[in-house]
């Protein structure tokens, strides 16, 4: 049904351009619920808004049931008439009554009588249960009510696909389920939709696919079970884990010990984790990069939190040191050169769950969260 | 209403009781003694040059008309006159004394643009004529002495000239040019009128404050200067001035401390001879009502051609192009910045100076203009009120872009608009009371043509404030009318 094609979107910023869309690439059929997920700021919206030309893409392809709509002759507002969209901040046209904002287009666009029109307003506001607000002007309904309404305005067109723009994120969270269920109702029923949202367990139990955008592409694609369960490449499991991350870039054993202990403290705050585990990590940090690594070149100290796992990993890795005639030096081994009883070491494996060293100079220290 | 209009009336009678009561008499017999006192005289006449040579008189500058009031009400202690004038309004009967005359003795002419020497030496000739056949001594003592019957007189023998065009630039002051019943009459008017009727012309007379006289004669806005212009080398270095056709001094005039005080009536009476001096004497009614007319006319105009202009104007300005709403953004701020009084003077004597459209036009546009620019930025706001998701809630259903225009941004923008344009229309209309400055004859002008006849200016000024506070609440409640309708949004 849609066909996206090498699309690209460059927002000529005053300064320097930004480019939120690279080359984005996929298809959507007819029935198929796309959800697409992804950090902030990656294009998520900006590809909705592109698919019915509310952005106009820079280059590549869109085409609808084989017709090009970046055609400089194609009818926008005719494709516009086939493709609703729920916006994040519900969009109703605030002078209108609720019934009034669902009969204004079909009345104007599709010449339906005004009665015909109020009939299917009606039958609507019933699906979407606000049939006893049809009078009320938008100011007067909660957010869930007016998403609702939303979604009834957009069905009096009777699109072929909707697209939903982040539909829960300018809600309470008491409200967020009313209008997930009238999404989850739609999609029994058999509507093609597109939704951009950050709801993870909506979108893995609603959608037939999921697209996981990252840096202005489709960064990996597939069912929900494949991208939550099974995710391929890096920044997808970082999303996925909700991984938050610290890192410490050090030059020489010379480094701010005290400036890194501070730093862990309020990571550890900011997420919770405890003034244990902020003691753990600083012991492990300090006698691992006091007493275990040589420090034959610059080392990088990463701690990576999994918000879906609990699980704290800290990173410590030795970079290559230069080696002679401009050629890169190997690494040795960190772990096999000691002594199986050398002290810091057993310091080191009191506080955490679990030390390795996957690659040489690479040490990998787990530690599990009390929270669970 | 009628009980706050009667407050009003009572609470300002009392106010203008206590402010002429209890002065000293005292009589000036020459110029030296008026040192220390406040001497009223008329702008930029030769009076005013000569008095302003005496740097212990506190001048005050007024128009011609405002002189005897200010007198009457004390704001001046004395005032400056020609004696004709005097003698032929009966000011001695009317609570004023001369107290020396003589002064200036000078003489006045017509004025004419230094290149219309041709016309000028065809007045002469008639002139000539004229104080040949005698006519003019009769017709100058006529006047003088018995103006009413005289204006009878001239209108039953004589039919009005015809021809070519000719405008006459005056300044009312009888009985050298004043209104009788709604049409100009006096000396000077006969005078002209006579002179047309034999050298086929047909006047048209257009009244201009005194100061303005000679710009709109350069500015071809008239043909002739007849305003008593008193012959001097300063202004005959701007203008050609024809033979003289009368000769005249000043006299010094203040209250008559004789003169039975007017606040001594009861309230009621006061108000019935305000009402048979100012309104029904010389059906003076008539003309308040063709001010009244002309006030309208222009207001509607006005409002009709100033949101015409601001939606143009908005239009422009929301364009995305930089140049053109830059373009109509400084041009809306250029004509902001500039007072619309300034603005209407432009207009008539530098934009419109050399075409010979009407005084009510310029207005019109003027206001136009103005308040064409206070509406773009007014729309502007309105518009940009609309959220961005609005327009892109209407783009998405399909709607093209006028349609989201139409049906959704307008109605609520419309919201935001509404009660400020209410109060703008309000002060469009009040300041329509300028156009007197461009010899435009609506409310206020024709309320200062009743003052400069009956020397009353509490009573014309009181009844324009009311019925520019009618005008103001007419129009507010058809306003209020069109806003309840803008916000009566359940529309089944």
């Amino acid at each position: 049904m849609i066909s996206v094609k090498h699309l690209s979107k460059v927002f000529p910023n005053s300064g320097q351009p930004l480019t939120v869309l690279r080359d984005v690439n996929c298809e959507i059929s007819k029935g198929e619920v796309i959800s697409i997920i992804g950090p902030s700021g990656t294009g998520k919206s900006t590809l909705l808004r592109c698919l019915n030309r509310l952005e106009e893409p820079t280059g590549g392809q869109i085409e609808i049931d084989g017709e090009d709509i970046l055609a400089r002759d194609a009818d926008v507002n005719k494709l516009r008439r086939k493709m609703g969209m729920v916006f994040q901040n519900f969009n109703l046209f605030a002078h209108l009554t609720i019934l009034d904002n669902i009969t204004l287009c079909p009345r104007t666009l599709l010449g339906e009588s005004p009665e015909a029109a109020k009939a299917r307003a009606f039958e609507l506001l019933q699906l979407v249960g606000l049939r006893d607000k049809a009078g009320s002007l938008p100011g007067e309904l909660s957010g869930g009510q007016k998403q609702r309404a939303a979604i009834a305005r957009c069905l009096a067109m009777n699109p072929e696909i909707i697209l939903f723009d982040e539909p829960t994120s300018a809600l309470d969270p008491t409200m967020v389920s009313e209008v997930l269920a009238v999404i989850r109702q739609l999609a029994a029923q058999g509507m093609t939709m597109a939704i951009v949202s950050h709801e993870m367990d909506f979108v893995r139990s609603i959608s037939s696919r999921i697209f996981f955008m990252y840096d202005g592409v489709i960064y990996e694609e597939g069912t929900p079970e494949q991208i939550f369960e099974h995710p391929q490449r890096p920044a997808t499991v970082t999303f996925i884990n909700k991984i938050r991350t610290l890192d410490f870039n050090l030059a020489d054993r010379n480094f701010d010990l005290y400036g890194m202990f501070g730093r862990i403290e309020s990571f550890c705050k900011k997420y919770g984790l405890g003034d244990k585990m902020f003691l753990n990590l600083e012991h492990v940090a300090e006698e691992i990069l006091m007493q275990i690594v040589p420090f034959t070149g610059p080392v990088s100290l990463t701690i990576d939190y999994s918000e879906k796992t609990y699980k704290i990993t800290m990173t410590i890795v030795q970079a290559t040191p230069k080696g002679q005639g401009g050629q890169a030096g190997t690494v040795d081994s960190i772990l096999d050169k000691l002594p199986e009883n050398f002290l810091p070491l057993t310091i080191v494996r009191g506080f955490c769950s679990s030390l390795s060293e996957p690659l040489p100079g690479q040490l990998r220290v787990e530690f599990d969260s009390e929270k669970r | 209403m009628k009980r706050t209009v009667h407050l009003l009336l009572l609470t300002l009678s009392f106010l203008a009781a206590s402010c002429s009561a209890g002065q000293e008499p005292f009589l000036p017999s020459s110029v030296e003694e008026l040192a220390g006192h406040t001497v009223a005289v008329p702008e930029g006449s030769t009076t005013d040059l000569f008095l302003s040579q005496y740097k212990n008189i506190d001048l005050m500058r007024i128009g011609l008309g405002e002189m005897a009031v200010a007198v009457k009400n004390g704001r001046a202690e004395f005032a400056m006159v020609q004696e004709t004038q005097f003698d032929a309004t009966r000011m001695q009967d009317k609570g004023f004394r001369k107290c020396f005359s003589g002064l200036l003795k000078g003489v006045a002419a017509l004025g004419f643009r230094k290149e219309d020497t041709l016309l000028c030496a065809r007045f002469n000739a008639f002139l000539q004529e004229f104080i040949d056949s005698g006519e003019h001594e009769r017709w100058y003592r006529g006047w003088t002495t018995n103006p009413d019957s005289m204006a009878v007189a001239v209108r039953q023998n004589t039919a009005p000239p015809e021809g070519e065009a000719l405008v006459v630039g005056i300044t009312l002051a009888f009985p050298f040019i004043y209104l009788k019943d709604e049409e100009l009459s006096g000396l000077e008017v006969d005078m002209m009128d006579r002179f047309c009727r034999q050298a086929g012309f047909k006047p048209e007379y257009c009244i201009i404050d005194f100061p303005a006289m000679i710009p709109a004669l350069h500015t071809h806005k008239t043909d002739i200067l007849l305003s008593h212009m008193q012959v001097t080398p300063e202004r005959a270095k701007q203008i050609l001035f024809s033979d003289p056709y009368f000769e005249g001094s000043i006299c010094c005039y203040g209250r008559d401390p004789d003169a039975g005080s007017l606040s001594k009536r009861s309230l009621s009476q006061t108000v019935i001879n305000s009402v048979r001096t100012n309104l029904i004497e010389e059906n003076y009614w008539k003309i308040l009502l063709g001010g009244l007319l002309v006030t309208l006319e222009i207001s509607c105009f006005s409002i009709l051609l100033s949101v015409l202009l601001g939606a143009i104007f908005c239009f422009f300005r929301m364009r995305r192009s930089s140049l053109v709403s830059g373009f109509t953004k400084v041009l809306a701020e250029t004509v902001q910045g500039i007072p619309v009084l300034v603005v209407l003077m432009i207009m008539c004597y530098v934009v419109f100076a050399r075409s010979d459209i009407s005084g009510v036009l310029v207005a019109i546009f003027s206001f136009g203009l103005f308040y064409g620019a206070v509406f773009c930025e007014l729309f502007r706001a309105g518009m940009l009120s609309v959220d961005r998701g609005q327009w892109e809630a209407g783009a998405a259903l399909g709607l093209g872009k006028f349609q989201v225009f139409r049906l959704i941004a307008f109605p609520q923008a419309l919201r935001q608009i509404v009660p400020v344009f209410k109060g703008d229309v309000v002060s469009l209309i009040k300041s329509t009371a300028i156009v007197g400055y461009v010899a435009v004859m609506d409310l206020t002008n024709a309320s200062n043509v009743i003052r400069a006849r009956t020397f009353d200016s509490f009573f014309p000024l009181i009844l324009i404030s009311i019925i520019y506070i009618i005008l103001s609440r007419l129009i507010g409640s058809a306003l209020n009318a069109l806003e309840r309708r803008v916000n009566m949004t359940k529309q089944q």
